[in-house]
């Protein structure tokens, strides 16, 4: 394999893998918090579902880059 | 919805009182003007009428719960006797709520005796040869699964400060643990404790009543009543059984009657009187208001007169909110309501849900097989459901978004991922597996759509009040049309001529957008364009289902013998299934939530709740949340 396409699947999978690594972590933050509210709140279920799945968004759109990456670069 | 105003003799007041509670259509609020009228009092006498159905309906209340059934009510001619509901509420809750504690006190008591389950098999030997603990003092301990270097520790440290004067037996337990008995003279108690809390091992201790003379005994005793206790739960589940058959039904009786009196007496003290009139004053949805009309017309005759009241009087006032929509849309309203309500007067956005949640879920599963499973799994829960309940609107938008499955899994040619493929079906939009592009700008372009459409609804609601802002809510739609079609033109989907133009125009409606909307709204624009981005994840998550589905697929072949391969696959296909359900449920509810509700959702509406008997208030809530 030529070094080039190394680097691109390696950026394509840094792509990617940054974001998720971000998402988990903005997640992992989230959860705790929202299960707490949730005990005390029930009614919250929808506000706790949609501030979990936001952070969702930065592995989407690295998912996304990583795609555009590999099409372009010829992948 | 309309706000009523009810006048008529004051003698008729608590008749009328009853009849419209009867129909149910009006929801009762404070009159507006009471300069010449006054709030109808209580007599000493009604106000302890009042403190005594609001005990009654305590009672009943805690005992209904207790009870933890909703059976249905009697059904006897007359009317209640409200002394013998009181004496009959009150006996009940007293009853139930021995019940319950003497139910509290025996479950304390087995999670007690269940701590020292460890010791009951690792000890037997130790039971059955009645160690006498006479001048001996016995520490109960657990010890965690890997605590054998804590054991050692222990050990040494009681060998140092004790010499031989102590005993620490310790047994592996069936949970993994190690049971411990520690046993020293008497004498040197406070001196084990110190060391045991310097361990930092905790001594379970025992209950009073098991206090024996030997090891032996106290364990026997507790397995002994371990084995007790749970007739004992019975014979009070069997107690709660016989009030609930007894009595339960007379306690729902009690408790819609006198329920519907407190409401007829909470609703009374919203009337307002001269010495020969009353007046009471409410919302009523527009659309019932001449069957209201008809039935109080048919009841007392000319006595009644019903007229509306001018929306200058109750400008400032909340106007309840009633969703109404087509019966095509209604189970959408499940999803709408799961936000706050919308404010009156303002846009109820079920319609557009009903139209673009199963399409946009549909795009995303795109498969005939996972459709069809879905569509399967909706018409059997929507057979299991009973009409107007949560659970038949959830089937009922399981079909939708199946049906839209199976549309968009016939487009991309795909049945139970690329399984399709090989048995000749051809994608007619694009085959998913390769085309990301052309997915992606379908997910951008319906992201354009939705977002538009959001703005448009939000400058046409406001073009009503503040013109200024409706402006530039058509300004930024019309903004984030131009900032695509340039980049189409740049990336030459558009002929590159049009580039120019479509700056230079999206550069002219700047101002305007400012002077509509503020100078934040330049801000504004480009977080709605990353709201537009965020419909790139229609694009993602369904590359992924798809790709999913792929792998299974791959399965058959991979792992040695075929069936094995089959029985992965198919594995994996069902895990492909239940997270292709739920992540486009997640994300789809996002999208309308977030993005587009973002644009135009006024929430803060109340929702109506018309003054009506306590079982029909009772059955409605209970069919909604089923």
């Amino acid at each position: 394999m030529e070094l080039e396409a190394v680097f691109l699947y390696l950026s394509a999978a840094l792509a990617v893998g940054i974001p998720a690594l971000a998402t988990g972590w903005a997640q992992s933050r989230i959860g705790p918090a929202a299960a707490a509210a949730l005990a005390e709140k029930p009614e919250l279920t929808v506000t706790v579902v949609l501030l979990i799945a936001i952070p969702e968004t930065l592995a989407i759109l690295g998912f996304v880059v990583a795609v555009l990456m590999l099409m372009q670069g010829g992948g | 919805m309309s706000r009523i105003r009810m006048l008529g003799p004051r003698e008729q007041l608590q008749a009328v009182l009853e009849r419209v509670q009867d129909l149910g259509l009006v929801q009762l609020v404070e009159p507006t003007e009471t300069e010449s009228l006054t709030p109808l009092g209580l007599t000493p006498e009604q106000e302890r009428h009042v403190r005594g159905v609001r005990k009654i309906v305590k009672d009943v209340d805690a005992a209904l719960e207790l009870l933890g059934e909703t059976p249905r009510p009697t059904r006897v001619a007359g009317e209640l006797e409200l002394p013998q509901a009181a004496l009959i509420a009150g006996r009940c809750r007293r009853e139930l709520e021995a019940l319950a504690e003497q139910r509290q006190q025996l479950e304390e008591e087995r999670a007690l005796i269940l701590k020292f389950r460890p010791f009951f098999a690792a000890f037997t030997k130790i039971g059955e040869s009645g160690l006498d603990l006479d001048g001996i003092r016995v520490f109960y301990l657990i010890l965690k699964e890997d605590g054998e270097e804590e054991l050692r520790r222990m050990r040494a440290a009681f060998r140092q400060a004790l010499g031989d004067g102590f005993e620490l037996l310790s047994q592996p337990s069936e949970s993994g643990e190690s049971a411990m008995l520690l046993a020293v003279p008497s004498a040197d108690g406070a001196k084990a404790e110190q060391l045991l809390s310097e361990a930092g091992v905790q001594a379970l201790s025992l209950p009073d009543q098991f206090e024996e003379e030997s090891v032996g005994g106290t364990i026997h005793r507790m397995q002994a009543r371990l084995e007790k206790l749970p007739a004992e739960l019975a014979a009070i589940e069997r107690e709660r059984k016989r009030i609930a058959g007894e009595r339960g039904r007379d306690l729902a009786r009690i408790q819609a009657t006198v329920r519907d009196l407190l409401a007829t007496i909470e609703a009374m003290e919203k009337a307002v009187v001269t010495p020969r009139a009353f007046v009471l004053e409410g919302w009523i949805p527009s659309a019932v208001r001449p069957d209201l009309d008809r039935q109080l017309g048919k009841s007392f005759g000319n006595q009644i007169e019903i007229e509306a009241v001018s929306s200058e009087e109750w400008s400032g006032d909340t106007v309840p909110v009633v969703l109404k929509n087509p019966r095509l849309f209604r189970p959408f309203e499940a999803i709408t309501g799961m936000m706050p309500l919308p404010k009156y007067g303002t846009v109820d956005p079920t319609p557009f849900v009903a139209i673009f949640f199963p399409m946009f879920f549909g795009i995303v599963l795109g498969d005939m097989g996972y459709g069809t499973m879905l569509g399967i799994l909706s018409l059997i829960l929507r057979i299991r459901s009973k009409p107007d309940t949560k659970l038949r609107s959830v089937s009922e938008i399981g079909i939708a978004c199946s049906l839209f499955a199976i549309i968009f899994g016939f487009l991309y040619g795909e049945l139970f991922g690329d399984l399709g493929h090989r048995i000749g079906l051809h994608p007619i939009i694009f085959n998913r597996e390769e085309a990301f592009f052309p997915f992606l700008g379908l997910a951008i372009a319906l992201g354009i759509v939705h977002i538009v459409l959001g703005l448009l609804v939000g400058a046409v609601k406001m073009f009503r009040g503040d013109k200024r802002r409706a402006l530039g809510k058509g300004m930024a739609a019309l903004m984030v049309v131009l900032i695509a079609l340039a980049l189409m033109a740049a990336f030459d989907m558009l002929p590159e001529r049009f580039f120019t133009p479509l700056v230079i125009t999206a550069l002219a409606a700047l101002p305007i957008l400012i002077i509509g909307e503020g100078v934040l709204a330049p801000i504004e624009l480009v977080s709605t364009l990353g709201n537009v981005l965020s419909y790139a994840r229609i694009m993602a998550v369904g590359t992924a289902s798809v790709m999913m589905a792929v792998v299974a697929n791959r399965m058959v072949g991979a792992f040695g013998p075929v069936w094995v391969g089959i029985l992965f696959g198919l594995l994996f296909h069902l895990i492909n299934f239940v997270l292709g359900v739920f992540s486009p449920t997640i994300h789809m509810l996002r999208l309308h939530y977030v993005e587009f509700f973002g644009k135009f959702y006024s929430p803060g509406g109340s929702q109506y709740q018309p003054f009506r008997h306590w079982s029909a208030r009772e059955s409605a809530s209970a069919e909604r949340s089923e």
